[in-house]
């Protein structure tokens, strides 16, 4: 359970987000969309624990973020908008180091990693160094890594950004997998395709602020058009006019 | 939290190291280049010195003094060669290092008792002629000593007339204290050594980490900033101890290979001597990655990392260069100081003045200061939004 409330942060003169709030509930996929540069990033970077909001308040299962930053962190699993490998190490390196940093005994570990191996199809690779994968291998690998300890909260930050289809289908099935566990899973976007493909319900950002927030049919009925993207565009267009 | 993240990390940043040939490379060049320049400098001067002894040198105008020809002739090692015509033109060509030129006069005047000319062209910015000109200067002087000496004795007076003074040239370092100036270099590469050996994970774990975009997932464990960067200043650390121990161990095995004798001097480094000197200087393998992960993390790529390395290099050779204008041994004071007091301390080791447990302990403590005071200023970097996220 996320629940972020007023998020404020200005980069000097920038109001980089200005006043989000959502709740992500457990048991759901909340998608966060927006166009590029709408303040989607960088509110989940203070979700996340990494970066400190100018004000508002963020709770991850009751525990403040701002405050007890790692508790939180404990409780998260997090793909981030760039996440990168170790050029010599395999998956199977990278999901023990991430394991052993969250603390998890070495026998439960290997377990552990061979179910995300299984599941995030990455058996043929297990063993190679990360040097020369593909933009898909890589962003399995970061994504086993994330959920290495379990997490009950799960943020992805344009976690199918750029991969093929197969990669594609395979983050789409962990993600199906972690809602069915009941899991708390936020995710972003700015393809509206993955937005309607996987989430319950959507928050839509435009420059730093929720101008609509509801499942895609409320969406689409509160504006009155017939697609999702129809309502997006005239959600994050009428702000537009507005500024 | 337990202390366990630090040797999580210390290990995974060691694997990945080893796992990089680069890296492997700039450990064996750097523990291999300073010994193998030593050895080649103390060559080049045994050569030298080997070389006065057996001295060709050429004369012109022989056929004027006979004498001299023939006294020159017989000392041991000297031969006889017939003079360019030109002589100091050969001298500055270099064709020769050194030419005898006598005068035509020579006869007439030294069969009068009189001063005989003789001219001796050399070119004393030629460092390795110094050693020959040196003899030839020397046996001309003790041909005209001797000669008049005689000449004195034939008039029934005794030479020591002549002989205002008495010089004896009393030396007072020892043969291990001239050896420790002939080896001011080796603490150098040793601290140097420590630098090189420690840099690739020192900065591929801080400004690597930036590069490849995986310090924000690595952030994302709940483990406490402090003991990330202590973990990877530990793997850094023992990469340059491994380097400067390599260092010092393919140094000493070049130095007992050498003909040491031929330079006048006598080296040992026993096993308390090594053990002294490792203890002296392990504290620069210590502090040089923690000043060089702090740096690193300013950067925002490996080799932007490196050019600062470069600079850090250069300032560390500073107390290197002091020391040839400022005496450094046999001051136990300046051992507190960082790295100078490393320095200091080997070439005491070196110089056969073992340092006390007092300064060993002051150098051990002012590094570990400097320690502390880096890896708390890079964690404090590494929570910064702007190197965080700053791309």
């Amino acid at each position: 359970m996320i629940r972020a409330e007023n998020l404020v942060k200005t980069f000097g003169a920038v109001r980089a987000v200005d006043g989000v709030s959502f709740a992500a509930p457990d048991g759901v996929v909340t998608g966060l969309l927006g166009p590029n540069g709408a303040g989607k990033t960088t509110s989940l970077r203070m979700v996340y624990g990494l970066m400190k909001p100018d004000s508002g308040s963020i709770e991850v299962d009751g525990v403040d973020v701002v405050s007890k930053p790692q508790a939180a962190q404990a409780r998260m699993g997090v793909l981030p908008d760039l996440s990168g490998l170790y050029q010599r190490l395999t998956p199977r390196e990278h999901i023990r180091y991430f394991g052993q940093l969250q603390g998890i005994p070495g026998g439960e570990l290997e377990k552990r990693m061979d179910h995300l191996i299984e599941i995030l199809e990455l058996k043929g690779i297990a063993d190679r160094r990360a040097g020369g994968f593909s933009h898909g291998e890589r962003a399995k690998v970061g994504l086993a890594r994330a959920l290495v300890h379990d997490p009950q909260n799960v943020i992805l930050d344009e976690p199918t950004n750029g991969l093929d289809v197969m990669s594609t289908r395979a983050v789409r099935e962990v993600i199906r997998h972690l809602r069915a566990t009941k899991r708390c899973v936020v995710f972003s976007s700015h393809v509206m395709q993955e937005i309607s493909a996987l989430c319950d319900r959507i928050v839509v950002i435009a420059r730093g602020q929720v101008v609509a927030e509801g499942s895609a049919e409320e969406l689409t009925a509160l504006t009155g058009k017939t697609t999702l993207e129809d309502a997006f565009v005239a959600l994050t267009g009428v702000q537009g006019e507005a500024a | 939290m337990k202390w366990g993240a630090i040797g999580v990390v210390a290990r995974k940043e060691l694997l990945d190291s080893s796992r990089d040939r680069r890296s492997i490379y700039v450990l064996l060049f750097s523990t291999l280049f300073g010994p193998l320049l030593i050895a080649f400098m103390l060559n080049q001067i045994a050569g030298q010195e080997k070389a006065a002894h057996e001295i060709q040198v050429p004369v012109v105008g022989g056929q004027y003094a006979p004498v001299l020809v023939n006294w020159l002739a017989q000392q041991p090692g000297v031969e006889i060669a017939a003079g360019p015509a030109d002589a100091e033109g050969a001298v500055r060509e270099r064709k020769s290092d050194f030419v005898v030129v006598i005068g035509k006069e020579f006869a007439e005047r030294f069969r009068d008792s009189r001063p005989a000319p003789v001219q001796l062209f050399s070119d004393s910015t030629r460092q390795t002629t110094r050693a020959k000109v040196r003899r030839i200067r020397a046996l001309l002087g003790r041909f005209s000593a001797e000669t008049g000496g005689m000449r004195l004795i034939a008039r029934g007076v005794s030479p020591a007339v002549a002989a205002a003074l008495k010089m004896d040239d009393v030396e007072v370092s020892n043969a291990q204290q001239r050896a420790a100036t002939v080896f001011n270099i080796i603490p150098m590469f040793l601290i140097l050594s420590a630098f090189t050996a420690g840099m690739q994970i020192a900065t591929d774990s801080t400004a690597g980490e930036r590069e490849r975009n995986s310090l924000e997932p690595l952030l994302l464990n709940p483990v406490p900033r402090w003991q990330l960067v202590t973990g990877k200043w530990l793997a850094a650390a023992t990469g340059a101890f491994a380097g400067m121990l390599l260092t010092l161990v393919v140094t000493s095995n070049v130095l007992s290979r050498l003909p040491l004798e031929d330079l006048g001097v006598r080296y040992h480094l026993g096993r308390e001597e090594m053990g002294v000197l490792v203890l002296a200087i392990c504290p620069i393998a210590l502090l040089a990655p923690a000043i060089q992960m702090y740096l690193a993390c300013f950067a925002k790529s490996f080799k932007e990392a490196q050019s600062y390395m470069g600079f850090l290099v250069f300032a560390i050779t500073i107390p290197g260069v002091m020391s040839t204008f400022y005496p450094i041994t046999n001051r136990p004071w300046l051992h507190p100081i960082p790295i100078v007091g490393q320095y200091a301390a080997a070439m005491d080791v070196l110089g056969g003045n073992m340092p006390g447990v007092l300064g060993l302990v002051g150098g051990a403590l002012g590094a570990a200061g400097l320690v502390v005071l880096f890896l708390a200023l890079a964690t404090r970097l590494l929570s910064a939004e702007k190197i965080i996220f700053g791309r």
